[in-house]
């Protein structure tokens, strides 16, 4: 099951490829892939390219996948590791979503970040009282790590 | 004669501080150690300081292993539908089935199949492979197109037949 929906979403992003997003199979194994999220134009994270890593559970899409970023960012909602505190990756996660959808909603994070729920609260303080700092900050760190 | 701390520039204060250190860590050990041997121990009569003990043993185990373990809880206590609430879902006849009608889980069409069994939710009537929406809903009760709580739309329990047993009970 996993696997005959796994190899269906590989093909769908080939067949239709979303904007600003790419993900596949980092080698032979279809359990790991790589993606890329283009930094939306709209944010401090503009004009960088960051990866990201996608683990498949065996029991998908029952389980959601582990995604984390593989490229340094500053955000409130991702950590020094990459993980990202998304509701959908754990307890919202439903068995129709798609690694395309998944890959749309952390843009929209990129976009919209959610500092009521923070990963990493040093960040999200700025973030609500510093809103530029916290800008200059994303901007020059996409710059360092991500271009 | 000078002492061995004038000789090395060391002040006494120092080498009583890096003598307290040590003494502290060795108490902490055996305090450790105490508490396990009595925690070890279910027929003792002392009161065990089981909060004390679980606060070292979780200074101990890493604070990923911890969250993975709490990961893990949280998805065993989440409960499912009941079998017979599923095996109850209605089905589709195929003949309703259109050729390019998808399962949103296994994102298959459904005419594949030569026999598709597809079910229908209640409420939301959002269609599932049979197969599909049971392994899901054995674990979740929300629609994984509109999270609609399928649990939440038990029919009403009819009360009128309760009250006339407890009538019965009352004067019988």
């Amino acid at each position: 099951m996993s696997l005959k929906r796994i190899t269906k979403e590989l093909n769908d992003l080939g067949r239709d490829p979303p904007t600003s997003c790419s993900a596949g199979p980092v080698g032979d194994d279809v359990y790991h892939w790589q993606a890329s999220i283009m930094g939306p134009p709209d944010s401090p994270y503009a004009g960088g390219v960051f990866f990201l890593s996608i683990h498949f559970p065996t029991d998908y899409p029952f389980k959601p996948p582990k995604i984390a970023f593989t490229t340094k960012i500053y955000h409130p909602n991702i950590n020094a590791n990459g993980n990202i505190c998304l509701d959908i990756l754990k307890d919202q996660w439903s068995p129709a979503l798609t690694i395309s959808k998944v890959l749309l909603s952390i843009c929209s994070l990129l976009t919209d970040a959610n500092p009521d729920d923070p990963l990493v609260p040093e960040i999200a303080h700025i973030y609500k009282t510093d809103r530029a700092k916290y800008e200059a900050q994303a901007r020059e760190w996409t710059k360092k790590y991500a271009v | 004669m000078s002492t061995y701390e004038e000789e090395h520039g060391l002040s006494r204060e120092n080498s009583e501080d890096a003598r307290s250190a040590s003494v502290d860590r060795r108490e902490t050990r055996s305090q450790f150690q105490e508490l396990f041997q009595t925690f070890g121990n279910n027929n003792s009569e002392e009161d065990v300081d089981n909060s004390m003990l679980l606060l070292l043993l979780s200074q101990m185990i890493p604070a990923s292993l911890q969250q993975e373990w709490m990961e893990q809880m949280e998805q065993s206590d989440k409960k499912g539908c009941s079998e017979s609430f599923i095996d109850s879902l209605p089905r589709i006849p195929a003949s309703k089935i259109k050729e390019d009608d998808s399962c949103p889980i296994c994102c298959c069409t459904y005419k594949e199949d030569d026999h598709p069994l597809v079910a229908e939710l209640p409420h939301c009537n959002h269609k599932f492979d049979l197969e599909c929406i049971s392994v899901w809903l054995s674990k979740s009760t929300s629609c994984p197109l509109c999270r609609d709580d399928v649990m939440s739309h038990k029919p009403g329990i009819d009360t009128s037949q309760v009250e006339l047993e407890e009538d019965w009970g009352m004067f019988g």
